[in-house]
């Protein structure tokens, strides 16, 4: 018996027809949860901050759910960068991506995408922590430097606008773009289908949410009470709702679509361990289990730490789960 | 109205004739400068013996544990003596319309303009797999001394550069592989493609491979 379930183990995660192994669902993981803390981070800046008089002194920097999406915006997206490199064949040729183009490529466009957000989000950034900033080139920074730094944070801060307009849309495209980069892919039918960036996008966001949700309260101590905090708590519902209605799509249309399509989402689905992991692991866990909690937790218990590192860690779980299931159970079924 | 029935019933025969006169070819190849390389494997003739196999792997100096061609054999139809097995090529089609190339970030996989014939360029590759996981026939690997997506590329960089057939061609004994010019309407391949009733693998998807088959006589049910 024990043989058996590390047989249907070892299977599950080495067949034939994989070609993208493990590290590319960690990679789709944390590009999604880096678009999403971008895209919170420039609304949460634009208009809910703003919109409650939250900002300390002018300065968007103060807030701790501010802080957590500058964290976790560049960190996840590096970390994905270096992830993805690995996982080449060849990763010392990497740069030949950014000198080489095909515009018929999703990856490729991707990659002008990924360069175009490092640069955007830096700038982006380098203005929200302009005081910090100003006091770290004060202090290390030589005087050549010294002199020439206002200048430059002068005349990016006249685009601050163009630039969190360009932030949004540029991680609302990403979020979607892990989707299309599996999508584009013929030989797979669960995967070759136009629901799958939509899936990718909102599941991204939500991880987003509870990623900076999680960050936020426990390591920058952003008040529960907060107008912006319960704007962020409202969010996760809706989005997750989101979440699910995609899922629901994406395996109703492999079913109407039948065929092939109908034997991926049923090996996908219908038995074995990636069933598992999509049952309890994606809709129970991190579906079903945030929304209970979120209709059925009395609300002075939703107003614990403690509630909130539940509730995110199981979103956040849930929506790393379902990177990897997309990714293996997309891969087991071939036209 | 200047529309009139008669009009409309002459220029509708206009339209049937003259598409009718435009000759479609059954097989539509995408006009490139000149040829347009294909291949036929004729599976009524084909013994299974895997000769082509062996001779692909000498030629493209392929390493074991990896195939740019196999033969793959059918479960047994009929009982023993009268047993027979179905043979099917399993190698690159060289797509007119070829996902892998679509794919690639950097344009290492391309199509040859002069030849139709799908290759790659180990210079811009970085070996993201893309490609690998793009091909619906599932016919790329990842070389583990190139560290690069490999497959067959008609032998363009061995045997068809010096002149010669493809290996696989060449040492098939029953003369089940036929390969040419799908361009030209002399060429064998064009003649058997025109005579023949052939098919190609996977036509839904829109790759219109470049590989055609004739199917053999054995029939379709399990024993």
């Amino acid at each position: 018996m024990s043989t058996g379930i590390f047989d249907s183990v070892q299977h599950a995660f080495h067949f034939d027809s994989l070609v993208w192994h493990g590290p590319i669902a960690l990679y789709l993981f944390l590009l999604g949860l880096s678009a999403g803390a971008a895209m919170l981070a420039v609304v949460l800046k634009r208009w809910i901050l703003p919109r409650n008089n939250e900002t300390l002194n002018n300065r968007a920097s103060e807030n701790g759910l501010i802080r957590a999406t500058a964290i976790i915006a560049p960190a996840s997206i590096l970390l994905s960068l270096v992830i993805l490199i690995q996982h080449l064949t060849m990763p010392l040729t990497f740069w030949r991506l950014i000198i080489y183009y095909n515009f018929t490529s999703v990856m490729s466009i991707g990659v002008m995408l990924l360069q175009l957000y490092s640069v955007v989000l830096a700038l982006w950034m380098a203005l929200l922590f302009r005081h910090e900033l100003d006091q770290l080139i004060d202090r290390w920074m030589p005087g050549r430097i010294k002199n020439i730094y206002p200048r430059v944070m002068q005349s990016v801060a006249k685009f601050e606008n163009t630039l969190e307009w360009l932030l949004l849309g540029i991680a609302i495209s990403l979020g979607a773009y892990t989707g299309f980069l599996l999508a584009e892919l013929k030989t797979y039918p669960l995967l070759n289908n136009p629901i799958l960036p939509l899936l990718f996008f909102f599941s991204g966001l939500s991880s987003g949410v509870a990623g900076v949700m999680l960050l936020g309260v426990t390591v920058f101590k952003a008040r529960l009470d907060a107008a912006s905090t319960h704007w962020l708590h409202k969010l996760e519902r809706p989005v997750i709702l989101c979440e699910a209605l995609a899922l629901a799509a994406l395996f109703s249309l492999l079913f109407y679509i039948g065929g092939r399509s109908e034997v991926a989402a049923l090996a996908a689905i219908g038995g074995g361990f990636w069933s598992g992991v999509f049952w309890l692991g994606i809709v129970g866990l991190g579906l079903l289990t945030p929304l209970m909690l979120q209709t059925f937790t009395p609300a002075e218990a939703r107003q614990r730490v403690s509630f909130v590192v539940l509730l995110t860690s199981c979103s956040l779980s849930g929506v790393l789960m379902l990177r990897y299931f997309i990714l293996y159970a997309g891969q087991m079924t071939v036209y | 109205m200047s529309c009139s029935r008669r009009k409309f019933i002459a220029s509708g025969c206009a339209l049937v004739l003259g598409t009718g006169l435009a000759n479609i070819p059954l097989v539509q190849s995408m006009t490139i400068n000149g040829k347009r390389y294909a291949m036929l494997h004729d599976e009524s003739k084909c013994i299974g013996c895997t000769a082509c196999m062996d001779a692909c792997r000498e030629t493209n100096l392929v390493p074991e544990g990896v195939s740019r061609l196999e033969i793959i054999r059918s479960e047994p139809q009929g009982e023993y003596p009268d047993a027979n097995y179905s043979f099917f090529r399993k190698s690159c089609q060289h797509c007119d319309n070829p996902p892998c190339v679509e794919v690639c970030p950097s344009g290492a996989s391309f199509r040859d303009e002069e030849t139709g014939i799908v290759d790659v360029n180990p210079d811009k590759c970085v070996g993201c797999q893309y490609c690998v996981a793009a091909c619906p026939y599932q016919v790329r690997f990842i070389h583990p001394e190139k560290n690069t997506p490999d497959k067959c590329n008609f032998c363009r960089d061995t045997n068809l550069a010096q002149g010669k057939l493809p290996a696989c061609v060449s040492a098939c004994p029953t003369q089940a592989l036929i390969f040419g010019d799908a361009n030209d309407p002399a060429s064998a391949i064009s003649q058997q493609i025109a005579t023949k009733p052939t098919y190609r693998n996977k036509v839904p998807l829109g790759t219109d491979p470049q590989l055609f088959r004739i199917a053999d006589r054995n029939g379709d049910l399990p024993s």
